[in-house]
């Protein structure tokens, strides 16, 4: 591990655009950090403030105690100046040059011997040597993403933001590019900043996560509390809930899901009245129809059927709870569940048994 | 067949063409660059040769820079004589004249580079002069090409401005289209049509050459 002195980013800008206003605040230190939120949220646009391309209304971006932009005092360091490392969506590379001399663009300065060994490295680390004389055009997407991030830390830049870095390639080669990344990414000594709209990618890669929503933060902090308490419904949408309901307290202590038409016991302690009850698709349950008749841990509910969706291991089943649906875009409840599972009970008379576990059921106060 | 004419005609296509290429680049880097709200104003003076005869273009040139203009008096201290009637003024006038061949051209193949690669380029440390010549010049190389061609070939093919600010000057101004017109007055159908021929296939080789270049410079690239 290295040791990451003062390798903070601290971002606080706001920027309006025909119509859009982005106005966000948050740190990075040394460990990767994720931009998550739907496309339009404003990722991007921050990803090109910090690097120089757009300039904020007002603000602030301080990396590693240097200032590169601030409103107040008149500063904005040109791109050129900022040694921020971009590693752009389409990559960016460029067509008329090699991928060694792509990799020497922004090493003009040094002189050859120095620029020929950071060459080298760059090369040797991503495991491109042998696509050196190479020409963009002729490389897979994958190939490309791995010259672009060579380019992008051949300069050693402060800080590396990484746009999207997987949306143009191929499923199937995501996952060793990513762990490929992730090496990478260990053995950097900068910040880095991730942005994504795949929650997945990004839980993946990043210690801490940053949620974006309509052009301001609306979560941050470690990922893993995030995901496990986000704090208001809109981060639970980013973080891809997908089950939710407006709630009432009940004196008794339970929770009654009016949209579900149910009343459910909560592990949860909360102080604010809760506005919204929520689960995620894969942590609901469906069980054959014995299971309605013990009456044991509760949260246990008849349901029918709208309608399902299939994909090669797992099935998203639409369900209503309490009465058979009027069709099939009549449902309240979305579960994922494997096709095993799904077998055991696909053929069995309904309504089937819906469990929305205690300890697995999140509140949400607005 | 006037040796003579065609020299001069080619001397001053060159010169126009080289002229262009290196004047032309930094307004059409501004005019594909700039936000300035008024800059399709700028646009439209620089398309203006476009639409404006000869002879008016000719006229201006002439007014403006004649003995009793301010930059003809100006010219006269420095040079001792005025531009009209001699090749630097032909060569200035047709400069002008040729001006929307080349800008177009250069300024639509700067508009095809992908923004996202100007931009790695500063991110990369790059200043703007720097990305000019390392990054959108290399990648519109066919529209320079293109510019340089057009502005050469329209040169060739001037009458109206050589008549008006050049004159019939033999060796000085008398260019082809010119030698051409005055064989043809002069009932020299033979003559007027060795020349008139020479120039057509001469002026075809050209382009055909150029364009050839052209697209397999393009191919190097954007190979699929």
């Amino acid at each position: 591990m290295l040791l990451k002195a003062n390798m903070s980013l601290e971002v606080a800008i706001e920027k309006n655009v025909a119509g859009f206003r982005l106005a966000v605040e948050f740190t990075a230190d040394g460990a990767p950090l994720g931009l998550l939120g739907p496309s339009g949220s404003g990722k991007t646009m921050t990803l090109r403030a910090i690097a120089g391309l757009e300039k904020p209304d007002c603000g602030r971006i301080v990396l590693q105690g240097r200032v590169l932009f601030d409103s107040e005092q008149g500063i904005d360091v040109p791109a050129r100046a900022r040694r921020i490392g971009l590693l752009f969506q389409n990559y960016a590379l460029f067509p008329h040059l090699t991928v060694a001399e792509n990799i020497a663009f922004g090493l003009r300065e040094l002189p050859d011997a120095e620029k020929n060994r950071r060459v080298a490295d760059q090369l040797a680390a991503a495991h491109i040597d042998s696509l050196a004389e190479r020409y963009p055009a002729t490389l897979s997407g994958g190939e490309q993403q791995r010259v672009a991030l060579a380019r992008a830390l051949a300069i050693e830049p402060a800080a590396l933001l990484l746009d999207e870095p997987f949306s143009a390639l191929d499923t199937h080669l995501r996952s060793a590019l990513e762990r490929q990344l992730r090496e990478t990414l260990g053995n950097y000594g900068g910040s880095t900043l991730f942005v994504s709209h795949n929650l997945e990618e990004a839980y993946r890669v990043c210690e801490k996560l940053v949620v974006l929503a309509n052009g301001s933060v609306a979560a941050q902090g470690p990922k893993e509390e995030i995901f496990r308490h986000p704090p208001t419904l809109e981060v639970a949408r980013v973080t891809g809930c997908k089950n939710y309901s407006r709630a009432r307290r009940l004196p008794d202590g339970r929770v009654e899901a009016l949209d579900w038409g149910c009343t459910l016991r909560v592990a949860q302690q909360f102080a604010k009245p809760p506005e919204h009850v929520a689960i995620r698709a894969n942590h609901v349950r469906v069980h054959p129809p014995q299971k309605l008749n013990l009456e044991n841990s509760g949260n246990v509910f008849p349901c029918w059927l709208a309608s399902m969706t299939e994909t090669p291991f797992r099935v998203t089943l639409d369900l209503r709870i309490g009465a058979p649906p009027a069709g099939s875009d009549d449902f309240q409840l979305q579960a994922e569940v494997f096709k095993q599972e799904w077998e055991s009970f696909r053929n069995l008379p309904q309504p089937w048994a819906i469990e929305l576990a205690a300890e697995r059921v999140f509140l949400l106060p607005d | 067949m006037n040796w003579q004419a065609m020299v001069l005609s080619l001397k001053l296509a060159v010169c126009v063409a080289g002229i262009l290429l290196a004047a032309g680049m930094p307004i059409a880097y501004w005019v594909t660059f700039s936000r300035w709200r008024w800059k399709f104003l700028v646009e439209a003076i620089v398309a203006l040769p476009l639409v404006l005869p000869p002879t008016v273009l000719g006229y201006y040139v002439l007014v403006g820079l004649g003995p009793r203009s301010f930059p003809g008096k100006v010219w006269q201290s420095w040079f001792g004589h005025t531009l009209p009637f001699t090749f630097g003024g032909l060569l200035f006038a047709s400069v002008l004249y040729s001006l929307p061949f080349a800008v177009q051209p250069f300024s639509a193949s700067f508009e095809t580079v992908d923004r996202r690669l100007i931009e790695a380029s500063w991110t990369l440390g790059a200043s703007r002069f720097a990305t000019f010549f390392r990054v959108i010049l290399p990648l519109s190389a066919a529209g320079a090409v293109t510019g340089a061609a057009l502005s050469f070939a329209h040169t060739i093919g001037e009458f109206g401005v050589v008549l008006m600010v050049g004159g019939n000057i033999p060796g000085v101004t008398r260019t082809v289209s010119i030698d051409i017109y005055d064989q043809v007055q002069a009932a020299n159908y033979d003559v007027a049509n060795r020349t008139a021929l020479v120039l057509l296939l001469f002026s075809f080789l050209v382009l055909a050459a150029i364009y050839g270049t052209n697209r397999r410079a393009l191919s190097i690239w954007r190979r699929p």
